[in-house]
């Protein structure tokens, strides 16, 4: 199969096309509001496309030294098997902090939340600029 | 308001049916808004033999369209209260709790004059004072008796009974969705250990945010959308505040402003220092999203199991994980100064 340009690459070319071709001739306040929407929504998607199964892989990996837990493998690397694996692994880190917040260990809290600062970097580097689109 | 192209028509009957006093009622424009993420929003101008008004209708979008389930009679009856104490926020005048005049249930009310906060400010309108001017928005609707809200909005037995719900509701908003969220059991964790103290519950906006609020000619915020509105710790809307606001500058709430807010906020309403500080707002900037949270995960998910097909549901996502940038550090920071409140509030009782 033809793999280049990259999906990454083609939704940002979308996205851009979108933007600066398109939505200039939109003068309809909500189309307006659901570009913008739309712009946001390709590029994050553009990310995903690009690496999404390899951060799943690696955020998996830290949780299961930290929790000390054997998560497995998902059943192939097709995306829907490997959203359903990684969340029988975020499932872990869950049981995992209510396990330290009922027994009051902190220190327990503090090194499981270092995951999620880790997940939600992650997210973010998804999100890029965010922006509130159509509010006010 | 589902098909706009019949609503002068329709309007005019309305009106005339509703205000038998006006003659020759005619809607002369009619102009859909945008501004609100879940409920149709038009303009229209109409004559009569009496003058002319500016109406804004708030109306349900198809149920195929609907991004959050909320009440338009409960709505109509809070702004009808809110409107006899004086409350800054636009007078509501009719009801269509049917839908079978203006084709879904709507509320119309005045069109307000005032200007918009988000694009005053993004102009570089002056913001000095507008701290104190927040403390007294938001305490004119806190000062509301309870027991003069309407019956309909379900009343907690007590503080704690009210913010226990409200921590259950992040674990229970986790369990709901299509895939395991640990952050959301997280932050039940952390506000579970770092309860601040108690105030008296009163009505909550809901959804108490800048794009919600206009400027006055004379300078004082007015409040739109009380569709989210409930009765809970007023610390919440003073968080949430705070939360969109980060999101979508300016913060009014940033470090000096939130000290000026909560002094003015105290001075309102005799809260003490250990209940109204900026700290605590921080605390209800995580607790006090959750409902919203809530419903914008409802949205995903059921985007992600094919029964709404609407983008903004898919964008909405954006906001949660936003969300989620900006409670784990504020965790951090909190932790530690909550846990020192606490111990002095034990010291002073």
């Amino acid at each position: 199969m033809l793999t280049r340009p990259t999906t990454e690459q083609v939704l940002v070319g979308i996205a851009t096309e979108l933007r600066d071709t398109i939505a200039p001739l939109v003068s309809d306040g909500p189309a307006t509001v659901l570009l913008g929407q739309i712009d946001q929504i390709l590029r994050g998607l553009a990310v995903r496309a690009a690496h999404e199964i390899a951060w799943m892989h690696e955020e998996a990996d830290s949780i299961a030294a930290v929790t000390g837990t054997d998560v497995g493998w998902p059943a192939s690397l097709h995306l829907d098997d490997v959203v359903a694996w990684y969340d029988s692994v975020s499932r872990v880190l869950s049981g995992a902090l209510d396990e330290a917040f009922a027994a009051g260990d902190a220190a327990r809290v503090a090194e499981l939340k270092q995951l999620l600062d880790a997940r939600s970097a992650t997210e973010m580097r998804i999100v890029g600029g965010f922006e509130l689109v159509g509010r006010g | 308001m589902l098909q706009p192209e019949k609503m002068p028509e329709l309007l005019g009957e309305f009106l005339a049916r509703q205000q038998p006093t006006w003659r020759d009622v005619r809607v002369s424009s009619y102009e859909v808004m945008t501004g609100g993420y879940s409920r149709l929003l038009a303009k229209a101008v109409v004559t009569h033999s009496g003058g002319t008004v500016a109406l804004v209708l708030r109306g349900d979008p198809p149920a195929d369209k609907i991004l959050i389930h909320t009440d338009r009679e409960l709505e109509w009856d809070l702004v009808r209260v809110l409107n006899r104490h004086g409350i800054r926020t636009p007078q509501a005048h009719f009801f269509d709790g049917t839908g079978e005049h203006l084709g879904t249930k709507a509320l119309v009310m005045d069109f307000s004059e005032a200007t918009s906060f988000l694009p005053y400010a993004a102009s570089g309108g002056s913001l000095d004072g507008l701290q104190g001017r927040l403390a007294e928005a938001l305490a004119s609707y806190h000062a509301i008796p309870i027991a003069e809200l309407p019956a309909q909005m379900q009343r907690p037995a007590s503080w704690d009974e009210y913010v226990s719900g409200r921590i259950d509701e992040w674990r229970r908003t986790a369990d709901a969705h299509v895939e395991d969220l640990p952050i959301l059991r997280y932050m039940a964790g952390w506000l579970d250990a770092h309860r601040p103290e108690p105030v008296p519950l009163t009505l909550m906006h809901g959804d108490f945010q800048s794009a919600n609020l206009m400027l006055t000619h004379d300078g004082h915020f007015e409040i739109l959308d009380w569709e989210l509105a409930s009765i809970g710790d007023p610390r919440e809307d003073m968080g949430y505040f705070k939360a969109v606001a980060q999101a979508a500058p300016p913060d009014l709430l940033d470090d000096a402003g939130c000290e000026l807010f909560c002094a003015r906020y105290r001075e309102l309403t005799g809260l003490n220092e250990i209940q109204v500080n900026p700290v605590t707002v921080a605390y209800f900037l995580v607790l006090g999203v959750i409902g919203t949270v809530r419903r914008l995960l409802e949205g995903g998910a059921a985007y992600a199991r094919g029964t709404n097909h609407l983008l903004g549901s898919v964008f909405n996502m954006n906001s949660v994980q936003f969300g989620h940038s900006m409670w784990l550090p504020t965790a951090d920071a909190l932790g530690p100064v909550l846990d020192q409140l606490a111990a002095a509030a034990r010291q002073s009782a």
